[in-house]
């Protein structure tokens, strides 16, 4: 049996390394994937911020996979004929190699077994004037990004060591962006680089954000039990802010981006400007925008996709109004349609938000789009490899294992300053990622498992992630033993 | 909504000790060790269920 992997990103990588592990010899593995790299996404921020170059947070996959037995083909995928094509009934891929030696050449791989964990597309296009190659703002989304982020921010760093004013606007740069966190790792780290450098006092800095209120993170914020206390995660995030003199603008969508100023709409329907000298702003995402067509070449993309390019899997997409949200809307084994396509990690089409949607008095939707993290993406990579392992060993026709993320939890270190020292980060944990009302009628989640705190301790373990990551996507010995 | 000017936002704030502890390091290796703990029990609560084989 062959079983095709599209993207060798956080989920993907998990899932094929684990299918290889799983596996006898006699059944392939394939990794369709266009970056010649691996890259731990979440060190991206130290490289914005100028104390990682790209080459500490990426490493060459092919060696890898040629060590492991996977076979690797750097290509970006196109389209997917599930029932495959006229007499041929063999379901196949139609991939662009993005290889240097075949730039272009369209490739068709054919497979038994599919797994999509295509991750996001970086979508500054849906904001004029968004993002760093067509746009006014930086962003910290790839190691190049981040390098450039980085190369501007030491550009700025000398102009105020002369004496200048400047101002950092740090945010989503949409009102349907997710990943908050990351921007707000990034602010924080920003916040603390400029005080390491001694020109904190020169810099005006702003936290744009497309949360109702902060500490949302997409997730509806968390309800943390402290001191005799259940307190939402909206506290400690205001007063962390109030600690480092970081200014803030919640509810925003941003509707364009000039060169020094940015023009957004904040829920209350009141259309405003702030100028700055550096804006990170991530972007919306969508899905990696592939096509699918029936047998007799029809296009049945809106079978497998939704909208946004995201593949449905087995969730309820019936788009049921907020009242009616349940745990039990989110799919738990990521099998398709299709019984042998299975979609992980960014690429999957969640049922709707975890945070409660909003609108502009305008009517300008503002909600954050539900985070979907490095540990669960893994997590699915994992319970994936295990379902299709067993699918084809003949132990079982329908996937053996779940993990929906209304039953699973997350950790989560959230970087406020790289220093072994005198560095910090907010360590968290959460559980259920998905609020399940079922389980935890109060608050959603379980306060036992759900927890928050910043210190330095949390920065040791941020690092030393780090390392452990990228040891396993390596594939070192005994690599499988580090936990997703 | 508004810009917020964090220097006139009144947000509870962490005491001296709180913030001392922070970075203090017998304290924080203890926390260190804690947290290592609790996100253990996170991960070994996330792995997700076996579900019944089924066999058309
Ligand atoms: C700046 C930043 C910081 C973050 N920090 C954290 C953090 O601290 N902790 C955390 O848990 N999460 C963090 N995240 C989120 C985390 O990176 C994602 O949750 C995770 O990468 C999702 O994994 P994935 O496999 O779905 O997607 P990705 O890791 O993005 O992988 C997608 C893969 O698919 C490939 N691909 C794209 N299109 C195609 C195509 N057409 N054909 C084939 N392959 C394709 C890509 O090249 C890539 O290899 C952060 C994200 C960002 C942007």
């Amino acid at each position: 049996m062959k079983v095709v992997v599209l993207g060798a990103g956080i989920s993907g990588h998990t899932c094929a390394l684990l299918l290889r592990k799983k596996l006898s010899k006699k059944h392939q593995v394939v990794v369709i994937s266009p970056n010649e790299k691996w890259n731990w996404i979440p060190s991206n921020i130290w490289v914005g911020v100028g104390l990682m170059t790209p080459e500490d947070v990426t490493f060459p996959l092919k060696p890898v996979y040629d060590k492991m037995g996977i076979e690797f083909i750097q290509a970006k995928a196109k389209s997917i004929y599930p029932e495959g094509k006229g007499a041929n009934n063999k379901p196949f891929v139609v991939a662009e190699s993005t290889n240097k030696e075949s730039l272009g050449r369209e490739i068709t791989v054919d497979y038994d077994y599919l797994v999509n964990a295509t991750g996001p597309k970086l979508n500054f296009a849906a904001t004029p004037g968004l993002g760093p190659d067509n746009g006014n703002s930086l962003s910290v989304c790839t190691a190049e990004h981040a390098h450039e982020t980085a190369k501007k921010l030491n550009k700025l760093i000398e102009e105020m060591r002369s004496g200048q004013q400047k101002t950092f606007v740090i945010g989503t740069g949409h009102g349907l962006c997710t990943c908050e966190g990351a921007a707000f790792e990034y602010v924080f780290n920003l916040e603390f680089q400029l005080h390491q450098q001694g020109v904190r006092d020169k810099a005006k800095i702003v936290f744009i954000t497309n949360e109702a209120e902060l500490g949302d993170f997409g997730v509806g914020g968390l309800h943390l039990k402290n001191n005799g206390f259940i307190t939402p995660s909206r506290v400690f995030a205001e007063s962390l802010f109030v600690e480092r003199g970081v200014d803030w603008i919640t509810g925003t969508h941003v509707h364009q981006v000039e060169p020094n100023v940015i023009h957004y709409e904040s829920l209350d329907g009141s259309k405003s400007s702030i100028s700055f000298d550096f804006a990170m702003l991530l972007p919306p995402f969508t899905g990696a925008q592939l096509k699918a067509y029936d047998k007799n070449d029809g296009d049945i993309t809106s079978t497998l996709f939704n909208p946004g390019g995201f593949m449905k899997v087995d969730a309820d997409y019936s788009g049921k109004p907020y009242e009616q949200w349940n745990a039990e809307d989110w799919p738990k084994t990521y099998q398709t349609s299709f019984k042998n396509i299975f979609s992980i990690g960014i690429a999957f089409a969640p049922p709707h938000q975890i945070s409660k949607p909003l609108k502009s008095a305008n009517g300008t939707p503002i909600a954050p789009a539900p985070p979907r993290t490095g540990m669960p993406s893994a997590i699915m990579g994992r319970i994936v490899a295990s379902s299709i392992t067993d699918m084809i060993n003949g132990k079982s026709d329908t996937p053996t294992h779940a993990a929906s993320m209304a039953e699973i939890g997350a950790a989560c270190v959230a970087s406020a300053g790289a220093n072994p020292i005198s560095g910090s980060a907010v360590s968290m944990t959460m559980f259920p990622i998905v609020h399940n009302y079922n389980k935890y009628p109060d608050y959603g989640r379980s306060l036992t498992y759900t927890s928050g705190e910043i210190g330095l301790s949390g920065h040791w373990i941020k690092k030393l992630l780090h390392y452990a990551f990228i040891y396993k996507a390596k594939a070192k010995p005994f690599w499988w033993i580090i936990p997703e | 909504m508004s810009l917020i000017e964090s220097k006139n936002y009144r947000a509870p704030t962490a005491t001296p000790t709180t913030l001392f502890l922070r970075s203090f390091l017998p304290w924080q290796v203890l926390r260190f060790i804690i947290i290592n703990i609790r996100m253990t029990f996170m991960i070994l609560k996330s792995h997700g269920k076996k579900l019944k084989t089924v066999k058309k």
